[in-house]
């Protein structure tokens, strides 16, 4: 079953994937493919497919996507002011330019490069992902990201059990998201978002962008930068829809190539 | 399923990591993202900070400040010429102001000749000046500390005491970069 985001009617429920997904577990092919791959063939497979993008350091090739001239000019390296910093981001800060703080882009790029491409990762391997924000400034634009690759969104109010007591709150044996990404990692009156201490307590990592008045601490992937600029956000938001649409294809053309999808008449 | 919700405890990977070892979380309950984040694990552990509740009094912060040579120049500048003719333009990422073309010429001259900075300033204003681009002097110290001192006492702001001291002005300067 898949988890089901408050944003009500923008996104169905996705049987049809997790359905697939049990269906080449158990290889039971309807029609006489040309592969009559008995059970263990196809875990095997299964298994390389899963396994050989672990081998390469970049696999989906996300280092191509940006460069720090990219992220220059949408303005990511650009703090709040001195007095807002959070202790925890000195270590991700260049300096402060008369009060506003700069944020070291050599450090974001290696962060980035780092979450995309566990981001990558999570989406080859077929996992729910959601995109959180509670800036109503990107809500719209956060939504549509998450809509044109296929994954999940919730920009509103957060209520308290969602990922706690989802057993209750939806119903029994609902699938929560193996990824959270956070455009923002704070809540409009500027606290910690509930939604990453709850993953961290449900072990669902995180990724998230933090700007220089956030707490990194909890987040798995923490990407150091500017939460407020558009541009910065937008910016962010074209990485996540491209990285995750790539891995997407790259999944499906491995499934391709090793003759898992039976309808299409390719040999292995 | 098993799991583990003391997210203060160590991070998302070895509360899972161990769960599966001691078997209480079973090899087929394992998450999706345990061998990726074994593969590629983030550069810091993501473990929970206790945020300090006492601070100290005076906070050494370990962020330099940004100051570059041509900041001299720049202070020098605004001090004596204001906020300069023209404004900035933001919308173009290429545009070099007043201030900028002040401070370029200045170190152009500065390589080529020895004078002292006083001389150069005034060199460099004369450049500028045979080039194109009026500088109209600004009303000195004296005049504008009692202005300051007026502006501080009567929180009013009309549109003709919009002429603000120095301090300020920097202030302002400062927050253009956004």
């Amino acid at each position: 079953m898949a988890f089901r985001a408050l944003t009500k009617g923008l996104f169905g429920l996705r049987h049809s994937r997790g359905v697939t997904v049990k269906y080449s577990c158990d290889g039971h092919f309807a029609t006489a493919a040309s592969i009559q791959s008995p059970q263990p063939q196809t875990d095997d497979v299964k298994e390389k497919i899963l396994q050989l993008p672990l081998k390469s350091p970049d696999y989906f090739r996300v280092s191509e996507l940006f460069s720090l001239k990219d992220l220059f000019n949408a303005r990511v390296h650009l703090g709040h002011k001195q007095g807002c910093r959070h202790r925890l981001m000195e270590p991700y800060l260049y300096g402060c330019r008369l009060d506003q703080d700069i944020i070291d882009l050599d450090q974001t790029m290696e962060h980035l490069q780092l979450a995309l491409n566990f981001t990558a990762h999570i989406a080859y391997r077929g996992g729910v992902i959601l995109f959180v924000s509670r800036r109503r400034q990107f809500c719209h634009l956060v939504e549509t990201t998450a809509k044109e690759c296929g994954e999940y969104a919730h920009t509103r109010y957060w209520q308290g059990g969602l990922l706690t007591n989802a057993n209750i709150q939806y119903s029994p044996g609902v699938r929560l998201p193996d990824l959270i990404v956070f455009l923002s990692t704070l809540n409009n009156v500027f606290q910690q978002h509930v939604a990453l201490r709850d993953a961290a307590k449900m072990n669902i990592p995180t990724v998230g962008v933090v700007d220089s008045n956030c707490n990194p601490s909890l987040v798995t992937y923490p990407i150091p930068g500017n939460d407020d600029t558009p541009v910065a956000v937008e910016l962010y938001c074209r990485l996540f829809k491209m990285t995750i649409n790539r891995a997407k294809d790259k999944r499906r053309q491995m499934e391709l190539l090793h003759g898992l999808f039976t309808p299409t008449p390719s040999s292995s | 399923m098993a799991g583990s919700r003391l997210e203060r405890v160590g991070t998302v990977f070895s509360r899972v990591r161990d769960l599966m070892c001691s078997g209480v979380m079973k090899p087929a309950d394992k998450p999706i993202w345990f061998d990726v984040y074994e593969a590629f694990p983030p550069k810091k552990e993501p473990l929970y900070v206790k945020t300090k509740t006492r601070t100290f009094v005076n906070k050494q912060s370990n962020v330099p400040a940004i100051f570059y040579a041509e900041d001299k120049v720049r202070a020098w500048f605004y001090e004596h010429y204001g906020t300069g003719s023209r404004s900035f333009d933001l919308s173009n990422s290429n545009f070099v102001s007043v201030c900028q073309r002040f401070v370029l010429k200045y170190s152009e001259l500065k390589s080529h000749s020895e004078l002292e900075d006083s001389a150069l300033y005034e060199m460099t204003a004369k450049a500028l000046l045979s080039e194109g681009i009026t500088l109209k002097q600004r009303a000195r110290h004296p005049v504008s500390l009692i202005k300051a001192h007026v502006h501080t006492h009567t929180h009013t702001h009309t549109p003709d005491q919009l002429t603000c001291t120095h301090e300020e002005k920097q202030n302002f300067q400062g927050t253009h970069g956004k």
